[in-house]
């Protein structure tokens, strides 16, 4: 019988996991491109029909593009240092051969608490325990405004999202280390080739598929960036250091209680993250495919 | 075989929940012993034979500091009903924390979800009267009660729409034995409080205790300076505001006290909280604090010595424009859909009880507002009811609270140097006009 | 040539130790202060708590209802995960073996779906839980974290059930099992190195989830752990050591976790961010 109606059956099996994903993920994000379309907002329970105005309105909201361009600078930053940080701890505790197993646990410790929890942990080291040391140990670089001053709020904001990240990127690329056969390094080492040029020629090239995973995961939690943020500076001073996310969060249930246009903002980052995933994709493919 | 092991997960699971439910429950029984007894009492010398009725009731309180005092007194209206009415209710107080609650009450009463009862600050009243959401309590007992002044804080259109819980009138907190000290007085003028702040930091004591990192603390700033300004000289900027036609330039002289204020205050502002904010003001780090009577609370129990004065801020050399604020700031409000509203205004009268208010009120140090208290109010609530006896106390003015909220990030990114007052003057205007064509 | 080996090695061990003290550095500093008074905390941050002061945690035990909300994150972990294996299994496994256009489209509707960024489904997902009467309730949120979690898990279920032989399944087959039946009693047993690694992963991530439960429950009755920290955090700014005891406590179970099924947490990370 499942042969001759295999759509039957696949149906069947496929219809829980159907349901919950069209009413709790389709649905919410095809019926936000209508609400985008409203001026829904959070008081009245009427609204209407707006047509575009909401996206024209984006199209001239400063404050949205000012927490884009902080998004941005975020990915960036986020990505560049997690990963380094991550592929350099990798590579230093494969190479040794003692405390592999103390050196993962503590570094991948981190990642099981959550970033509020951490972030909240992180500000009692910002807010108390620096200005401890740079009082009493008169370490004056360390008498800085971490949370208020942007400039050090983004470096703190980075400090404590590399932490909560880096352990997780580690244990993926050792999984990817601990795939390079042992055969081909000693083969170049034979060869003459230092630690340097067989990290480059040999071992990067078989772990491309690892750092291709590790950038995408970056940039895809980095773009929706909430709970350091909330926790640390909760955007400001002002808007500071406000992540898009945060924007559409306190445009929706803050101030004017605009639903249907932070759902508009909603849509327009989801298609910036969507061509920038698209491309990253397409490029690390390109490169995994020539090396 | 994986079906057992996930029946075993979710039946784990649902027994460390009722676990904790009766955990939950064994430390409640401590406090609610004596209830039933008392209960007991009522029960035997009443008349009634039949079964209670039951009933619930939700209630959505921004009181996170005061939930042991609002629980107890729910505890105190469960008695109450169970004895005069034969009803056996059940109050449900959610307290959310302070930077969430508006969030989660408005999402609720879209939603249809909305509690009984909710607090809501007294600015909000009109906006949340004309979504429909509050009930008309005039012809309620506690109406007679509250006192003329605060009653117009919460009336709209000769309708009294919510029961005021924190009142008072505020400006600037400060120490008094420091300024008995150097022998300072409060000042008149601004040419006053510069001198002042020159004699404290003579002497080395910080004049401001600055607590920057929630919005709402710099706002206080502006809340003081525009009603300053507003009730002592440009009476119909807020209206023109309204219309259109007013801009935050004409009341840029707010500045001249702002930058006082911050160039003169403590370090670190925007690594300090509020409350953290009261505790080092309660510990002398600095004379004077712009921060509203509510804080006494948390610097009273932080020194219990602490001799604490209110003035009202100046922002120009007009003693005229030198005055408190006198607001209303929480109140109760009860949901017109309400499925038990009887019962919820039961509740709001109870608010303002004869016999049980008094205690409460204390308790919280809230402000005496209706007849029904009798309690003495504390040195630093006289000395700025002294401020309203000389007609020198303006009403806090009603702003958008999409601009409220923008003045304390701009003050926010003032205080570090990333805005002008250019920039917030425009900012601000923009602000105001995008809300009034919201609304 | 051993002597540059022995400075590397050193080198590295340096870094890798100075690494290791950066990362304990914010744990070991709330857990030092935790144990203080207010007053001592406000003196000295850096030393040793003069003697183990529990007062902290015993009052902010009983202030964030501690069991309560360990219960209900208990609860809403177990409930979700549970659901979105089960759900995902049968589809990943059947997506998997139908080789069918339609099959095809679902399974790309489930992949595509990956690259939705929750912020944007946010405001529209509330309105839903609303609609539903599933606001407030741990048991619609559980449902929720399911349908947000399915399209990962069946992508990973998929690809792992490509790598099983079919004999077995036709061999249960012919015995005239049906196939609810042969999904229960033969694949799912196939399947368990891939279901511990969703397992893992989906329980970290609804366990540590912040915005959802934070719009979605509204009751304190009903709050998870970080939501009960998150609330004693704006109750008392002023008091870290309430604070510090209040965030040890949110952290204890994970660490208890981590360290009981490190092995198996570790494993199941690395296979599935490189099978994803």
């Amino acid at each position: 019988m499942n042969k001759k109606h295999p759509n039957r059956s696949l149906l069947l099996f496929c219809a829980p996991a159907l349901l919950v994903y069209f009413v709790f993920k389709l649905y919410p994000a095809i019926s936000g491109f209508f609400y985008a379309l409203t001026d829904w907002n959070g008081i009245t329970k009427t609204y209407k029909f707006v047509g575009v105005s909401n996206f024209r309105e984006i199209l001239d909201d400063s404050y949205f593009w000012g927490s884009m361009r902080f998004t941005l600078k975020y990915v960036l930053a986020i990505v560049v240092v997690s990963n380094v940080v991550a592929l350099i701890l990798a590579v230093a505790i494969e190479s040794r051969p003692k405390g592999k197993g103390f050196f993962r646990t503590v570094f991948y410790m981190p990642n099981m608490i959550s970033m509020v929890i951490g972030g909240y942990m992180w500000m009692f080291i910002f807010t108390k325990v620096l200005y401890y040391m740079a009082d009493n140990w008169n370490l004056k670089f360390l008498d800085k405004s971490w949370i208020g001053d942007p400039k050090y709020s983004f470096l703190a904001i980075i400090i404590v999202a590399a932490w909560g990240a880096v352990g997780y990127l580690m244990i993926i690329y050792m999984a990817a280390l601990q795939g390079v056969p042992t055969e081909l390094k000693s083969a170049a080492s034979l060869d003459g080739a230092n630690a340097w040029q067989i990290f480059w020629k040999v071992t990067f090239p078989l772990i491309g598929h690892a750092v291709t995973i590790c950038i995408f995961w970056a940039l895809n939690s980095g773009f929706q960036v909430f709970d350091v943020i909330y926790a640390l500076t909760g955007g400001g001073p002002g808007r500071a250091t406000q992540s898009a996310a945060i924007n559409i969060y306190e445009e929706a249930f803050k101030g004017n209680i605009r639903y249907g246009y932070a759902t508009a903002k909603s849509t327009v980052l989801f298609f910036i993250v969507l061509m920038v995933t698209m491309l990253q994709l397409r490029l690390t493919k390109r490169r995994e495919a020539e090396l | 075989m994986k079906l057992r092991k996930i029946m075993a997960l979710i039946l784990a699971g649902v027994m460390v929940l009722s676990m904790t439910a009766c955990g939950g429950k064994s430390t409640d029984t401590k406090e609610s012993g004596k209830t039933a007894s008392e209960t007991g009492v009522v029960k035997n010398t009443g008349a009634t034979e039949e079964a209670p009725k039951e009933a619930e009731l939700n209630i959505m309180m921004s009181f996170p500091q005061y939930m042991d005092q609002w629980e107890s007194y729910c505890k105190k209206f469960e008695e109450k009903m169970l004895a005069e009415k034969n009803i056996k209710v059940t109050v449900n107080l959610e307290m959310p924390s302070s930077d969430q609650y508006e969030t989660i009450l408005q999402t609720r009463l879209t939603g249809d979800d909305a509690p009984d009862l909710f607090t809501l600050h007294s600015n909000n009243i009109g906006t949340y009267n004309k979504a429909g959401n509050l009930t008309d309590l005039s012809g309620e007992k506690l109406a007679g009660k509250i006192y003329e002044n605060v009653r117009s804080t919460v009336s709209v259109d000769g309708k009294l729409l919510a029961v005021p819980i924190e009142s008072q009138a505020w400006g600037v907190l400060y120490n008094r034995d420091i300024f008995e000290q150097y022998n300072l007085t409060p000042p008149e003028t601004l040419s006053d409080l510069k001198s002042i702040c020159e004699t404290l930091n003579s002497n080395g004591v910080t004049p401001f205790m600055l607590a920057f990192q929630e919005q709402w603390v710099p706002q206080l700033m502006t809340g003081l300076t525009l009603g300053d300004i507003v009730s002592g000289k440009l009476t119909d900027w807020l209206d023109r505001m309204y219309k259109d036609e007013g801009s935050y330039a004409e009341v840029r002289e707010i500045f001249d006290v702002i930058d006082l204020i911050m160039q003169n205050g403590t370090d670190r502002a925007m690594e300090e909280g509020s409350e953290a904010g009261s505790a080092d003001f309660a510990i002398g780090k600095a004379a004077m604090y712009v921060q509203g009577t509510w804080a006494a609370n948390t610097i009273m129990e932080t020194n219990p010595d602490m001799k604490l004065g209110v003035f009202a801020l100046p922002i120009n050399d007009d003693p005229n424009c030198t005055r408190v604020n006198l607001s209303t700031s929480t109140t109760l409000a009860v949901y017109p859909g309400s499925q038990n509203k009887d019962l919820a205004l039961e509740f709001a009268n109870y608010v303002l009880d004869d016999n049980d208010s008094s205690e409460l009120f204390q308790s919280c140090s809230f402000n005496p507002l209706a007849s029904c208290h009798n309690y003495e109010s504390s040195s630093w609530v006289d000395e700025a009811s002294e401020y309203v006896a000389r007609g020198k106390a303006y009403q806090d003015l009603v702003l958008p609270s999409s601009v409220t909220d923008e003045q304390g990030k701009l003050l926010q990114e003032y205080y570090v140097g990333t805005v002008t007052v250019d920039d917030i003057i425009e900012r601000l205007d923009a602000a105001f006009k995008n809300a009034n064509s919201l609304n | 040539m051993k002597r540059k080996n022995m400075m590397v090695n050193i080198f590295v061990y340096l870094f890798l130790i100075i690494g290791a003290m950066y990362t304990l550095f914010p744990l070991l500093m709330a857990l030092m202060n935790s144990f203080k008074t207010n007053g001592q905390l406000l003196t000295n941050v850096i030393s040793l708590p003069d003697r183990i002061h529990f007062e902290n945690y015993i009052r902010t035990f009983e202030k964030m209802k501690y069991l309560r909300s360990l219960g209900n994150t208990v609860l809403l972990a177990s409930v979700s995960v549970s659901l979105m294996i089960l759900f995902s299994a049968l589809a990943g496994w059947k997506l998997s073996r139908t080789k069918t256009r339609l099959s095809k489209i679902i399974f790309s509707l489930f992949v595509f779906s990956m690259l939705i960024p929750f912020s944007s489904i946010m405001i529209p997902l509330y309105k839903v839980t609303l609609t539903l009467h599933l606001k407030n309730s741990l048991l619609g949120l559980s449902l929720v974290y399911a349908g947000l979690g399915v399209s990962m898990a069946i992508f990973l279920y998929h690809g792992f059930v490509k790598g099983i032989p079919m004999e077995l399944e036709e061999a249960a087959g012919i015995d005239g099992s049906s196939s609810i039946q042969t999904f229960f009693y033969v694949i799912m047993p196939l399947l368990k190195p891939i279901t511990t690694t969703i397992c893992i992963t989906n329980v970290l991530w609804v366990w540590n989830d912040f915005l959802l439960p934070l719009i979605v429950l509204s009751s304190n009755k009903k709050y998870t752990l970080l939501l009960s920290t998150n609330t004693l955090f704006g109750q008392y700014s002023s008091d870290w050591t309430a604070i510090l005891s209040a965030l040890i406590l949110a952290a204890i179970p994970v660490i208890g976790f981590y360290a009981l099924f490190q092995k198996q947490i570790l494993k199941g990370i690395a296979d599935g961010a490189v099978k994803g």
